[in-house]
Formats: structure tokens, sequence, C-alpha cells
């Protein structure tokens, strides 16, 4: 029988100002999402007709890309967090490599949406086409911009991880990266079913 | 060797593939939705417990996002189904 019981951490990953930015995103988007829903019910024909426009293969490699930066960051995470001693230098290796990826893959999303938004622009469909566009390019580009800014955070914290600068001790830095990171793909995990598959 | 992440990601990668193939072979009915829905808030639970790591935090700090999860999904139901 298994006695051992595991004790809770008192706080959340990370420094606790990101979890207070975190906490004022999640209600942004959440009214955002809950506004784009109960707007369709009174639209439903608009809604579904104009969604076709939209790529849903695009949609999906965005969800691909995102899940799978996310993974790449827990490995990064998971890499420094036992790092003691003479192994602090490989440790901050192993993450640099995994950050590296997950930058390529942020990278590779902005691309992807970038692609998207030229076609939609070349729709000549803007925010006062309808009120799903409004929604969606409202929605889409304020996680763009999300996005851009978490990229530019584990940017940041792949530079230390180059100086060898997390170990088993000090990782706040590098988890205050991840959870930003990982709140980008929480908010789009509900955004593409919304969006893209929901009619 | 716990490969939690591993597989948290393959979950992941199954629902996400499950909800693209729901739209792409126009599969979406009042049923599939509410599928969708349920796959939708387990691909988000995965993610705040695992790749935030909030499983093993105090209780009320992996409550704050799980309940904003389920209020969003039941709202979006409501809306939806109502």
């Amino acid at each position: 029988m298994n006695n051992q019981v595991k004790i809770k951490a008192p706080y959340p990953p990370g420094d606790f100002a990101i979890w207070l930015i975190i906490y004022v995103e999640l209600v942004t988007f959440g009214l955002l999402f809950i506004g784009y829903a109960f707007s369709r019910r009174g639209a439903v024909d608009i809604f579904n007709s104009s969604q076709l426009v939209l790529n849903q293969t695009s949609g999906f490699i965005d969800t691909l890309i995102l899940v799978t930066g996310s993974y790449f960051v827990v490995k990064a995470v998971n890499a420094v967090k036992t790092a003691t001693g003479k192994d602090i230098k490989q440790a901050n290796t192993i993450a640099s490599k995994w950050l590296f990826a997950s930058i390529l893959f942020g990278i590779a999303f902005l691309i992807n949406k970038l692609l998207e938004f030229s076609a939609i622009f070349g729709m000549g469909i803007n925010l006062s086409t309808n009120k799903f566009f409004m929604f969606y390019l409202l929605l889409t580009m304020f996680h763009f911009m999300h996005v851009t800014l978490g990229t530019i955070i584990l940017f940041n914290v792949r530079r230390r991880t180059k100086k060898s600068g997390y170990s088993a001790e000090d990782h706040r830095g590098i988890e205050t990266g991840a959870v930003y990171w990982h709140l980008v793909d929480l908010l789009w995990i509900i955004l593409f079913p919304l969006i893209y598959i929901i009619r | 060797m716990k490969k939690t992440a591993e597989i948290v990601w393959i979950v992941l990668i199954v629902f996400t593939v499950f909800a693209y193939l729901l739209g792409k072979l126009k599969l979406v009915s009042t049923f599939m939705v509410g599928v969708l829905l349920v796959t939708t808030f387990i691909k988000g639970e995965l993610i705040i417990d695992y790749f935030m790591g909030l499983k093993d935090v105090s209780l009320k700090y992996r409550l704050i996002p799980t309940v904003w999860l389920v209020l969003i999904i039941s709202l979006i139901a409501i809306s939806y189904y109502t």
C-alpha cells in the first residue's frame, strides 16, 4: 500500500504577477467567447454562412502548432527543474533546445495566421462586414498579439538558458514564461472549435 | 518512467484531430457539438493541470482557471442549445 501523501505547493508555478495577468486575460477572452456565442444565437444563418469562408485546415494546423509548442515548453521546464551541481549546464542546454523548437513553432503559428488574415482581407472582409467577422477578427488578432508576446518572452527565457541561468533552486523565470505560453494555448483550445467548427 | 507530458500531448492531438474531422467531414450536429464541448473541456483541463502545473498546487489556484473553463463551456452550450 502506498502511504505517500503528496504535499501541494502553496503557490502556482512562476511569478505570482503573471497569474494576475492570466486571470485578467481569462476574463477578457471569456467575455469575447460568450459575446460570440450569444451573438450567434441571434444570427445563426449569418454566422454559419460566414464560417464557411474560414479555412478550417489552417485553424487545425494552428492548434497542432500551439499544442506541440506547449509540450516543448513543458520539456524545457522539466529539464531545469531538477538540475543541480554539474548537471545545471547540461540541463540548460537541453532546455534551450526545447525552447528553440517552441519559438520556431510560435513563429510558424504567426506566419500561418498572417497568411490566413491576408486571404480574409483579400476577400474584402473587415471588422464591419458582419458580426461574425467582427468577432473572428477581434478574437484571432487579439490572440495573435498574445502569441507574439509569448514568443518574445520565450526568446528572452532562452537567452538565460544560454548562460546556464536556471536550476532546481532557481527556475521561477522559465516557469513564468511557460505558464504564459500555456495560457495562449488554453485560449486557442476554446477559440478553435468555437469559431471554426461549431455551427 | 513517467511520460505524463507525452500522454497529455497525444490526447490533445487526438481530440484536435477529432474536432477538425467533425468540421471537415461536415459531421457537426447538435449531439456532436455536445461531444466536442466535452472534449474541449478535457483538453483545457489537461493544459491547466499538467502543462500549467496546477494539479499539484493549492486547490484554490487550480480552481480559478477550472471554474472559468466550466463557466465558458457551459455558457457556450447554453447559447447553442437554448
